[in-house]
């Protein structure tokens, strides 16, 4: 199993552009607030007092939900090794290189 | 009086950079389908006079407000002698200042508006937001005015050399070269005259707040969006309805210091990053053109302003759009005719008549 990437962090640049370009794809840091966060089941998840939008995939939206609730760890891997077919410890892995990348974009603070 | 209010309107054009009017048009019908709505415009291809969805009734031209303010009451008479409206929204800046320095012009005739106090509508000049943002503890760029080009390039420099040049009333254009400042510069003395503002550039997104207020310092109802898409001049072509305590609680505290009264659009950029704050471009002291938006979501602020100019009891509590909720603007061609242009620019008037219905000939294609 391989976390996917959350980089696909979809919103609607506010920049001056060419408007068949309205909406891009973009990694760039943003306010993201775990608790003001809604995320549907296919993955899209809107941050009511930002405006922006997400798409994540079904493993990213786990995690994402997960953290949402504030669960630590331990409780996350539980989710995905329920959810996946999956080694705890390739879960593990993968989950620590996904928390480090939302730290990389700017999504977290820290990955603690 | 007349029995039911008749409403004047201003700003009907809505190009690439759209003006309010037709929007308040639509948004009052949503309340008030009969509603007879006269539209003042300054221009006989002013694209809103041809909508099917949003026309006035009857359209007056007006006199330019360069051709100062005794052409303005003058017109406005006659047009009054004709039509004999009872409630006037102004939806262009470079109307209001008339208006408001002068309210009792618009009382001993009749006329009902819901306008700012002249010191309230100072204050939220380009000018003096420093002074506004200072007193409400709120974020602005700073901007400094300017009436020469050795001033532009000065002020310019002194706040780094990448400035956003600003009209008095509107536009504005992001200038990083001296010559690009220049162009920009002459440009706005030559559309809005002077001062020609010269402001810091803040990067990040723009959220606007369109709202009401009660002229005691209360926000009667509001709706905030952050801009998704823009076009190449800087106008909203597309928003999403956010609902954030920390924007909410800026906007009452502008409009509570303001002690505002009538419609206002509060404009914003939030600097990036997860500290970034929200950082007050400026005030507009009208509707935007996207004020219909959050009509269509039960907040229909202009159908509320007609009945605060009124001095009538809301119908019901304005609430806030719910945050995903976003406009997209789509741009339509729309079919006029050659009498309406006409008569608007020979006598200065027309009267709306029920559309010609062309219909398309029986297809003569084999089946």
């Amino acid at each position: 199993m391989k976390l996917a990437s959350l980089s696909t962090r979809v919103h609607s640049s506010s920049q001056p552009h060419d408007p068949a370009q309205s909406v891009s794809l973009s990694a760039e840091p943003a306010s993201f607030q775990f608790h003001t966060v809604t995320w549907q089941a296919d993955g899209f998840g809107f941050d009511a007092t930002s405006g922006e939008f997400f798409t994540a995939s079904p493993t990213a939206l786990i995690v994402m939900q997960a953290l949402g609730e504030g669960l630590p760890r331990p409780q996350i891997l539980d989710r995905l090794t329920t959810r996946f077919e999956v080694a705890r410890s390739t879960a593990e892995r993968d989950l620590e290189s996904f928390l480090a990348e939302l730290v990389h974009i700017g999504l977290t603070q820290d990955s603690n | 009086m007349n029995a039911s209010p008749v409403i004047a309107v201003t700003g009907l054009h809505r190009g690439d950079n759209p003006q309010p009017g037709s929007a308040v048009i639509r948004s009052l019908r949503r309340v008030y389908p009969e509603l007879r709505i006269i539209g003042l415009v300054y221009d006989s291809l002013e694209s809103g006079l041809f909508s099917e969805e949003d026309a006035p009734d009857a359209a007056f031209t007006m006199s330019y407000p360069g051709a100062g303010e005794e052409a303005f009451w003058e017109r406005l008479d006659a047009i009054r002698e004709i039509e004999r409206f009872d409630v006037l929204i102004p939806c262009l800046d470079a109307e209001m200042g008339p208006l408001v320095d002068a309210p009792e012009k618009l009382r001993e005739r009749g006329i009902h508006a819901c306008l700012p106090s002249a010191e309230s509508f100072k204050c939220r000049d380009k000018s003096k937001l420093a002074e506004l943002c200072a007193r409400t503890h709120c974020r602005t760029p700073q901007t400094i005015a300017v009436n020469d080009v050795n001033s532009l390039h000065q002020a310019a420099a002194a706040l780094g050399g990448n400035v956003f040049i600003k009209g008095r009333f509107y536009e504005a254009r992001h200038a990083i070269t001296p010559a690009a400042r220049e162009a920009a510069y002459w440009h706005m003395l030559e559309q809005w005259g002077a001062p020609v503002l010269v402001q810091e550039n803040v990067q990040g997104e723009e959220f606007n707040v369109v709202g009401l207020g009660d002229g005691r310092g209360h926000i009667l109802g509001s709706c905030s969006i952050r801009k998704m898409l823009r076009t190449s001049s800087g106008k909203g072509f597309g928003g999403m309805i956010i609902r954030d305590p920390q924007l909410d609680a800026i906007a009452q505290s502008l409009i509570a210091e303001l002690r505002w009264n009538g419609p206002f659009e509060l404009e914003f950029v939030k600097s990036e990053g997860p500290q970034g704050e929200y950082c007050l471009i400026e005030i507009n002291p009208r509707f935007p053109a996207w004020c219909d938006f959050p009509s269509s979501l039960n907040c229909n602020l202009p159908a509320a302003a007609f009945e605060l100019a009124m001095g009538w009891q809301p119908r019901e509590p304005l609430r806030h759009a719910i945050p995903g909720k976003f406009f997209i603007r789509h741009a339509i061609d729309m079919t006029g005719d050659l009498c309406d242009l006409a008569a608007l620019t020979t006598i200065g008037q027309f009267f709306r008549q029920p559309r010609e219905f062309i219909p398309y000939p029986a297809s003569s294609r084999p089946h």
